[in-house]
C-alpha cells in the first residue's frame, strides 16, 4: 500500500523541490547546475536587469483570469438553471452539448477553435461570412484575448454546469412549488429560491476555476500559441516557453516557483476563509 | 395567457441562442470531415471519404513519412500503460484506505486539494529533470508513469468507494479461514470490485489518451502520438482542414465511446458512498 504514496511523492513532491532548486540556477541547454542565487527572481521583479515582458504578461494573466472566471460561473449558472427548467430530454441534450469540450481531446478542441476563427475564408466563421457577402475578419489577430477567454471559459462551463445542475437537482420540489403557489414568477423563483441554495457550489467552483485559469496554458498554446506578439501570453505559458522553447530552464523554473507560491497562498487563504471541512466535502466529480 | 406562453418559451430560446455557435462549430467540423467543396461555409457539395485517406496512405510530414497507425498504436500503448499503472496502484491504495487504519489517512484527503494547487502541467520542468536523472525521459513507458501519477489521487478515491461498498463480513470470514491480507485482497476483493477496476482503468486510460502537453514536452519529436501528430500537422504551412478534421474525428471516437461506458459503470455502483469522505 506504500507504492501509491511513493509514486505520488516521486512525481509531485520531487518535481516541486527540483523546480525550486532549479529556480536558483542559470540552467540552460547544457543542463549544468550553476547556482546564481536570486538572479532569476531579481530579473523577474525588475531589480537590476529586468525582463521587459513581465508587465505585459502580468496584465495578460489578470485579464485572462478575470475574464474567463465570470464566463464560467455566470455561463454555468445560466445553462444549468435554464436546462433544469425546460423539459428533461431537452435539458439533457443541451447539457450534453456543453459537456463536449471536456469529452474531446484538448488538441481537437484547440483545433476546433483555431479552425473556426481562422483568418482566411477557409475558417468556419469566415466562410459563413463570405457566403453572406461580408468581408473576412482576422479573428485571431484582432480579438485573440476574447477568443482565448471564451474557449477556456466554455471549458470551465462544462464542469460548473454539471456541478450546479447536480446541486439544483437536489433541491426539493416542494420549495420551488411553494414559491410558485405563492405567485412567484420564474425569475423570482430562480433569484430567491435557487440561487441562495447554490451558494456553496458557486463559491467552490469560483475558487476551483480561479486556480485552474491561473495555471492553465495548454489551450492557449494550442489556439494562439501566446501570440500574436505576446497578446495572449500568460504567466504559466511564459514559463513553459522560457523553459522548453528557449531552453532557459532556470528562468522558467523561477517563474513557475512564483506561481506555485501564489497558488499555495491562495489555497491557504481559501481554506482559512471557507473552512477545511466544507472544501473537502466537494469536488468529488472533478475532472 | 400570451405572457405565460412567452415565459415558457424564453428558456428554450436562450439555450438555443447560446448553443448555436457551438452547434455550428461541431456540425461544421463534422461536415468538413466528410465533405468536399464547402458551400455556405458548412454545407458540403459532395460527400466523400477522401479526407480519411490517411487510414490507408502514409502521411508526408517534412521529409519523413509516417502513418496514422504508428501514432495510433503509440497512443494505445501509452494510454494502456498509464491506465494499468493507475489501476494497480489505486486498487492497492483504495483497499488500504477503505479497510486499514493508519496514520496520515486524513493527509490523503488533503492531498487532493494540494495537488490541485500545484497541477501537473506546471510541474513539467521538475518532471523533465526527474525523468532525465532516472533515465526514462524520451520513452513512452517513462512518460506514461509520470502521466499516471496525475490521475492517482482521484483514482484512489474512486477505488476506495468501490471497496467501501463491500461488507466487512466477507473479509472477516476470509481472514478467519486463514487468509493473509494480500490473499484476501487478491482472491476475495478483486473479483468483487470488477466494475471498479474497469472504471479506474478507463479513467487512467482516457486522460492519458487525451494528453497533449506531457507527450509533446517529454517525448522526442520523432515519436508521434495522435495528439502530437495532429498538432504537428497543424503547424505546417499548408493546412488541409478536412484532412485534419477527419483525423481528429478518428482520434476522438474511442474516448467518447469509453465516456459513455464509464458513465454506465459509475451510475451502477455507489462511488463515494459509505463512511468517511462524503
Amino acid at each position: 500500500m506504500g507504492p501509491s504514496v511513493s509514486l505520488v511523492f516521486l512525481f509531485y513532491f520531487i518535481p516541486v523541490i527540483l523546480t525550486f532548486l532549479i529556480a536558483f540556477t542559470a540552467m540552460d541547454r547544457t543542463l549544468s547546475w550553476r547556482f546564481i542565487g536570486l538572479g532569476n527572481f531579481s530579473r523577474l521583479l525588475g531589480i537590476g536587469a529586468r525582463d521587459p515582458l513581465i508587465p505585459r504578461i502580468l496584465v495578460n494573466t489578470i485579464v485572462y483570469t478575470l475574464g474567463a472566471l465570470p464566463v464560467t460561473i455566470i455561463g454555468g449558472l445560466l445553462i444549468s438553471v435554464l436546462s433544469m427548467r425546460v423539459r428533461s430530454g431537452v435539458g439533457l441534450f443541451f447539457r450534453a452539448v456543453f459537456f463536449i469540450p471536456r469529452a474531446i481531446p484538448p488538441v481537437v478542441y484547440g483545433f476546433l477553435w483555431a479552425w473556426s476563427f481562422e483568418g482566411t475564408r477557409y475558417g468556419l466563421f469566415n466562410a459563413i461570412r463570405a457566403a453572406l457577402g461580408l468581408p473576412v475578419v482576422q479573428w485571431l489577430i484582432r480579438y485573440p484575448m476574447v477568443i482565448v477567454i471564451l474557449a477556456n471559459g466554455f471549458l470551465g462551463i462544462s464542469l460548473a454546469m454539471l456541478v450546479f445542475s447536480a446541486a439544483i437537482a437536489t433541491i426539493p420540489q416542494d420549495l420551488t412549488r411553494a414559491a410558485e403557489v405563492d405567485g412567484a414568477s420564474e425569475g423570482q423563483v430562480v433569484r430567491y429560491v435557487i440561487l441562495p441554495l447554490l451558494k456553496w457550489p458557486i463559491l467552490t467552483m469560483t475558487v476551483w476555476h480561479l486556480m485552474s485559469f491561473l495555471n492553465s496554458y495548454v489551450y492557449i498554446m494550442l489556439i494562439t500559441g501566446g501570440g500574436p506578439y505576446y497578446a495572449t501570453e500568460v504567466w504559466s505559458l511564459y514559463a513553459y516557453h522560457a523553459a522548453f522553447t528557449q531552453y532557459r530552464y532556470g528562468y522558467g523554473a523561477s517563474l513557475t516557483a512564483l506561481l506555485v507560491v501564489v497558488n499555495v497562498v491562495l489555497l491557504l487563504f481559501v481554506l482559512k476563509a471557507f473552512g477545511m471541512r466544507r472544501m473537502l466535502a466537494r469536488g468529488k466529480i472533478e475532472v | 395567457m400570451v405572457y405565460k406562453r412567452l415565459a415558457k418559451i424564453v428558456p428554450y430560446v436562450t439555450l438555443v441562442v447560446v448553443a448555436l455557435p457551438f452547434l455550428t462549430m461541431y456540425v461544421g467540423f463534422f461536415m468538413r470531415a466528410f465533405g468536399e467543396k464547402m458551400t455556405l461555409g458548412i454545407i458540403p457539395e459532395r460527400w466523400s471519404l477522401y479526407n480519411f485517406r490517411f487510414l490507408w496512405q502514409p502521411i508526408a510530414w517534412g521529409l519523413e513519412q509516417t502513418t496514422m497507425w504508428t501514432a495510433f498504436g503509440n497512443t494505445v500503448f501509452f494510454a494502456a500503460a498509464s491506465g494499468l499503472i493507475v489501476t494497480t496502484i489505486c486498487m492497492l491504495a483504495g483497499y488500504a484506505l477503505s479497510r486499514i487504519e493508519f496514520r496520515g489517512k486524513t493527509f490523503f484527503l488533503v492531498l487532493q486539494l494540494i495537488l490541485h494547487a500545484v497541477p501537473g502541467p506546471i510541474l513539467l520542468i521538475g518532471i523533465f529533470f526527474l525523468l532525465l536523472y532516472i533515465g526514462i525521459l524520451h520513452r513512452i513507458p517513462g512518460v506514461a508513469l509520470a502521466r499516471a501519477a496525475l490521475e492517482i489521487p482521484l483514482g484512489i478515491w474512486m477505488a476506495k468507494g468501490f471497496f467501501d461498498g463491500i461488507p466487512w463480513d466477507v473479509e472477516r470470514s476470509a481472514m478467519i479461514d486463514g487468509g493473509t491480507r494480500f490473499q484476501v485482497w487478491y482472491k476475495i476483493f478483486l473479483p468483487l470490485v470488477k466494475p471498479g477496476i474497469a472504471a479506474v482503468f478507463i479513467w487512467g486510460f482516457l486522460f492519458a489518451w487525451h494528453d497533449f502537453i506531457y507527450v509533446y514536452t517529454l517525448l522526442p519529436g520523432t515519436v508521434k502520438l495522435m495528439s502530437t501528430l495532429i498538432q504537428s500537422l497543424l503547424a505546417t504551412e499548408v493546412i488541409d482542414y478536412g484532412y485534419l478534421a477527419a483525423m481528429s474525428l478518428i482520434y476522438s471516437i474511442p474516448p467518447l465511446g469509453l465516456f459513455i461506458f464509464l458513465q454506465r459503470i459509475l451510475l451502477k455502483v455507489p462511488i463515494f458512498g459509505g463512511k468517511g469522505a462524503a
